[in-house]
């Protein structure tokens, strides 16, 4: 009788990479259709063309740098999607896969590929085009415009709460009747999927928990000194692409820390930014910068929440603590 | 010569040198610099209050403004130097009014550090030229997408609201401190 | 070392601050006006020029002066050099060129602390005869004009979207901010990399190791 010995760490359920692709994927299935819902072939157009050009993109830089084609692992696939879903869904396809290519190979095939990338490659991709097509990427659509119910030009909520002190019906950002980028105007359909994973250990839910949490409740004690200025919790947290960020970006593996410790440090930092920037900088919505903002200090967050080694001295940066 | 004088020797001859070559160099550039800043203040004040052939310059305290005069001595109107913060750093604009203060003249940027391709339009024609017959009285109001409907009204670059408010709020804080000091 | 060094020629000596010791894709100096002034291919160029005229004149001023200046006040020497055609080229754009004065802004002062300059003045120009020193300066100034030229050019086009008025596009407003500025040179240091690896070339900086240059110290 042989028995199969390996070290530390096991793998349990949803071990590998393709399968774990997939689910999300999946999980972002139901967001993905209500925007086409809500926005019409412009969206479908929008997420076709990124999706598409992240995976090509894969493919060419696999072929420059002379390795096996790593796009079956669907994290290409994943990557577009998750841009797509962070755009505008009256953005110029070209725009779209122009992010793309550049999530692609800059963001994540130039740092070595899938698991060497520090920062998320879709936000990326996504900083990228907001600097380059600021125009494009703040034109907004509203529902059904594509049924010619309402103009063109529609301000998203947040961009309402910051220079038009207005107010959107809970209702309205819990469903996703409301402008905004493709996937992240309903709560509720992000939402779902995302239990569920949670439920299944799939997505860990210490980054969304800490950093839903830091957001509603640093936004909570703005809105408590000043309820007329600030907008309530709830608001923050159902308003804005903040849902889709915590449940699906923020949770990336790759860019993410290590420890349970370091995963709360994280998402709780990523959430003062949220609220920071929403209500002192010049942009209404933050989601994208706090992420990235944090990936970068993922390597040190590790290295200040590594478990000691049992019998051994806490090590940080290979010296002693004292 | 021990080390320690043929150092100071040599630092203070190359000093001497390069300060008398210097000088020469100044004394030479200085006219022309002159001129070239008088030009593009003239160009500027002759832009934003039409028919104006000279001025005179009045400072007071931290405002700036000329006060203008055309062909026959007749008074053009005021251009006033006004400055403040933008989105990213200052913004300077000389704005011009007429002569019995009832509406703007004129607005041009003569610098800023905006954001190029959206902000930075502020500095484009098919903005400023919407500052030229504005009613100056009350301040000046911005509205988004929208055609201005009253007079003292202009419309904001799309994209670009945090500029064109920046602008706005310059003009009408500068423009209230010239009528005190007036 | 030594005799090979005596032995190169001057076209030699001019060449490669072009390419094998480019300023700026091979020894990556004087990354602040390289990075903040190329928004257009006019300002490139003209800082090029302005950096190219104080680097050609210091070097052969400090390479004719290098045998009077003692060398624990080396440095301070050069700076004052530096600095004298620095001023004095900030003063002609001002009087001349008022319109890239103001494009340049601050960078044209700035001049004095890029390090190509002191770091010819220090590894070169003081070792080495005038005419040597003049060609050398030249060439690594020529380099730099490239270098700004290409970067600016680049930029302008994606930023400006417009292909020298021929081809319009959507611009990207990256390109223009200081974010493009890394991006392009990024790329165009792997692209540079890329083809230096194709041809077979070593890949050596030689400016990085300054015993080269030694030859004939002391």
């Amino acid at each position: 009788m042989s028995f199969l010995i390996t070290s530390s760490p096991h793998s349990n359920d949803f071990g590998s990479v393709p399968l774990m692709m997939r689910t999300v994927i999946i999980g972002l299935l139901p967001a993905t259709i209500a925007g086409i819902v809500l926005f019409g072939w412009p969206a479908l157009l929008v997420i076709l063309s990124s999706v598409i050009a992240a995976v090509l993109t894969e493919l060419a830089v696999n072929k420059i740098m002379k390795v096996e084609p790593t796009i079956s692992d669907g994290s290409a696939a994943l990557t577009g999607l998750l841009l797509a879903l962070t755009l505008s869904p009256v953005m110029p396809w070209w725009q779209a896969a122009l992010g793309a290519v550049f999530a692609i190979a800059v963001g994540k095939m130039l740092f070595g590929g899938l698991g060497y990338n520090i920062f998320n490659p879709a936000l990326v991709g996504r900083a990228f085009l907001a600097a380059a097509f600021p125009v494009q990427m703040t034109t907004w659509a509203a529902p059904m415009f594509w049924r010619g119910v309402e103009a063109v030009s529609s301000a998203t909520p947040l961009a309402l709460m910051k220079f038009q002190q207005q107010t959107t019906v809970y209702s309205k950002l819990f469903f996703g009747n409301v402008s905004g980028c493709i996937g992240e105007t309903s709560a509720l359909l992000l939402l779902l999927p995302a239990l569920f994973f949670m439920f299944k250990g799939l997505i860990n839910w210490r980054i969304p928990a800490s950093y839903l949490g830091s957001v509603a409740v640093l936004g909570g004690l703005f809105w408590l000194i000043d309820p007329t200025k600030y907008p309530d919790p709830l608001f923050h947290l159902l308003a804005g692409g903040l849902m889709l960020g915590a449940l699906y970006m923020a949770t990336d593996l790759v860019t993410s820390p290590l420890t349970p410790k370091g995963m709360w440090v994280f998402g709780a930092a990523a959430g003062v930014l949220v609220v920071v920037i929403r209500l002192f900088s010049g942009l209404p919505e933050g989601v994208m910068y706090s992420i990235l903002i944090m990936n970068a200090f993922v390597p040190l967050i590790n290295c200040y929440t590594r478990p000691r080694i049992l019998g051994y001295p806490q090590k940080r940066f290979g010296r002693p603590v004292k | 010569m021990n080390k320690l004088t043929k150092m100071i020797v040599v630092l203070s001859v190359i000093g001497l040198v390069s300060g008398g070559i210097l000088s020469l160099m100044y004394q030479w550039a200085e006219p022309k610099i002159k001129v070239n800043q008088i030009k593009a203040n003239d160009a500027a004040v002759f832009q934003v209050v039409p028919g104006t052939v000279k001025y005179k310059q009045i400072s007071d305290k931290d405002l700036t403004y000329f006060e203008c005069y055309g062909q026959r001595g007749e008074k053009t109107g005021t251009a006033i130097l006004c400055q403040g913060n933008g989105y990213q750093g200052v913004i300077k604009m000389m704005v011009g009014v007429n002569a019995d203060f009832s509406k703007f003249t004129g607005m041009i940027v003569l610098e800023q550090v905006e954001t190029p391709g959206l902000g930075a339009k502020i500095a484009e024609g098919a903005f400023t030229a919407q500052f030229k017959g504005l009613a100056s009285k009350p301040p000046i109001e911005y509205v988004k997408s929208a055609k201005p409907s009253k007079l003292n009204q202009i419309e904001a670059i799309t994209g670009a609201t945090i500029s064109s408010r920046a602008v706005v709020n310059i003009i009408n804080k500068t423009v209230q401190q010239w009528q005190q000091a007036k | 070392m030594a005799a090979s060094k005596v032995k190169r020629g001057y076209l030699t000596e001019y060449l490669k601050g072009l390419w094998d010791e480019n300023p700026v894709f091979r020894q990556l100096l004087g990354m602040c006006p390289t990075l903040a002034v190329t928004t257009s291919t006019i300002n490139g160029l003209s800082m090029g020029l302005a950096t190219t005229f104080v680097l050609v004149c210091s070097s052969t001023i400090v390479s004719l002066i290098r045998k009077l200046i003692p060398d624990q006040v080396r440095i301070a020497s050069f700076i004052v050099v530096i600095a004298t055609f620095v001023t004095m080229a900030d003063l002609f754009l001002k009087g001349i060129f008022p319109d890239i004065s103001k494009a340049l802004g601050p960078f044209v002062p700035l001049i004095v602390v890029n390090c190509i300059i002191l770091g010819r003045a220090e590894v070169f120009a003081s070792k080495n005869d005038p005419a040597k020193s003049f060609v050398d300066a030249l060439g690594m100034g020529s380099g730099f004009v490239v270098a700004l030229t290409v970067l600016g050019t680049i930029r302008e086009i994606f930023g400006t979207g417009s292909l020298f008025g021929l081809v319009n596009f959507e611009p990207w407003v990256i390109m223009i901010l200081p974010g493009g500025a890394f991006i392009t040179l990024g790329l165009l240091i792997g692209l540079l990399n890329y083809l230096k690896e194709k041809t077979g070339q070593q890949q050596a900086a030689p400016a990085c190791l300054p015993v080269d240059s030694q030859a004939e110290v002391n």
